[in-house]
């Protein structure tokens, strides 16, 4: 929606949700649209935890975002 | 078919199993079998109301879906309602739409909510609806179907199937079907809708977003006060707590009903009692980790997590006692069950906090 409204935008979940997030990708007419995945969970895991997490899938985002 | 006991129906097996799996097959069940639907036998469905079958019943924008009255009739029929149920599940759309959080995403959430539906009113005995022994179990049609046609819905004309856009860790077993009635006859006081502003010749079904339903054993006592801790002791819960407070419907057993309105006590003073002894120690919340709230989701957790800061009972500076309940309004009681021992339940709810329940009146026949 953000993206439709013309800010680039990249979504963010976690790998146990990449099935629902799929089908709401489909329910918006998007089925191609690209999200990017971390591991599973994220509410119990401490800041660097977290970082470490997200590290690695930085220039995935920066891909999307620049329409890669 | 030679052989067949005399005075039964013939039929052909072969073809049911057929029909059966075809509907099992396209995922419109809810893994039970369902029942096949005609457009002959859809039509006496759709005489049963003044609504036209067109009418949108409840949308989901963000799913870009809808449900009409001739859906919501489809998927009655299909859950094992008789026509004659159908009013009572197009109030419960009316009251499920009240409610609010169906239409915010609430069954696609990984809590694993399921829709708990009351009816009150005349229609409970003219459709056989159960509110007495096993209320909350099997074995009444009308209570099984007309909660069942709220799921096949869900899954039909929403696409809410698990794992898929229904995200639930666990989900309850009232995601088959949750719809209990009143138990006016054998309650002390005024029935719920009553108490919610309709007449008592009215029939209404009151919606629910559930969480649990958690027995409370209390056969030992006569004593208002000992009941009403052992009840405020449920629901305080610290497990339930996910946002900063919750909500809750007691559903009392007759005995326990009578119990309280035998030593004088009103609803409200039920529900007062519990919302006041409902309470957490800062210390009991800090051993579970949930002494504190977000400052961004108003979720409870730790006071070291970073996101932290006071929760509303730190604010107000009440002292050592934290409330799970932020009004006596997010109690609900109903009366249910048997008269034939000291049980009641509490249905933990997404429910209102401060505002009224949502109640829908069922359209009468003459209508």
């Amino acid at each position: 929606m953000l993206e439709r409204a013309g800010v680039p935008t990249v979504s963010i979940c976690t790998d146990a949700f990449v099935v629902p997030a799929r089908a709401m990708a489909d329910v918006y007419g998007a089925p191609e649209f690209e999200f990017v995945t971390i591991p599973h969970p994220i509410a119990s895991l401490s800041p660097p935890q977290i970082e470490a997490n997200v590290r690695p899938v930085i220039s995935e985002v920066v891909r999307i975002l620049a329409g890669g | 078919m030679d052989g067949a006991p005399a005075g039964l129906p013939v039929i052909d097996v072969d073809a049911v199993r057929r029909v059966l799996e075809e509907y099992a097959e396209r995922g419109w069940t809810d893994g039970l079998p369902v029942m096949p639907v005609t457009e002959s036998y859809l039509a006496e469905f759709l005489e049963q109301t003044s609504r036209g079958p067109d009418e949108v019943l409840l949308s989901m924008p963000h799913l870009n879906r809808a449900c009409t009255v001739r859906v919501a009739a489809i998927n009655a029929a299909m859950a094992g309602c008789r026509p004659e149920y159908f009013p009572v599940v197009l109030a419960a759309w009316s009251a499920l739409e009240a409610e609010g959080y169906v239409t915010r995403g609430i069954w696609q959430s990984t809590t694993g909510t399921a829709p708990m539906l009351l009816v009150n009113g005349p229609i409970r005995e003219q459709l056989g609806l159960n509110s007495k022994g096993n209320m909350f179990g099997s074995g009444f049609r009308a209570n099984a179907t007309i909660g069942r046609a709220i799921r096949l819905t869900a899954i039909n004309a929403f696409g809410l199937r698990p794992r898929e856009l229904d995200q639930a860790t666990q989900g309850n077993p009232a995601k088959y079907t949750a719809c209990i009635a009143e138990n006016e006859e054998e309650s002390p006081w005024p029935p719920f809708h009553v108490e919610h502003g309709f007449d008592a010749s009215e029939s209404t079904v009151t919606a629910m977003t559930m969480r649990s339903v958690v027995h409370i054993e209390a056969r030992h006592t006569t004593v208002p006060e000992q009941l009403g801790r052992d009840l405020a002791d449920t629901v305080r819960r610290t497990g339930a707590l996910i946002h900063e407070t919750i909500s809750a419907c007691i559903a009392l057993g007759p005995e326990h009903a009578s119990l309280f309105a035998g030593a004088g006590w009103t609803k409200d003073d039920v529900r007062r009692f519990v919302y006041e002894h409902a309470v957490n120690s800062r210390e009991a919340l800090a051993a579970v980790g949930k002494d504190a709230v977000s400052g961004k989701t108003r979720w409870r957790l730790s006071s070291e997590h970073p996101d932290a800061t006071a929760d509303t009972a730190a604010e107000q500076g009440s002292g050592n006692v934290v409330s799970v309940l932020n009004s006596e309004q997010a109690v609900q009681i109903v009366v249910a069950g048997a008269q034939n021992a000291g049980v009641s339940a509490v249905i933990e709810t997404f429910g209102p906090r401060g505002g009224p329940p949502a109640t829908a009146a069922v359209e009468s026949a003459s209508a």
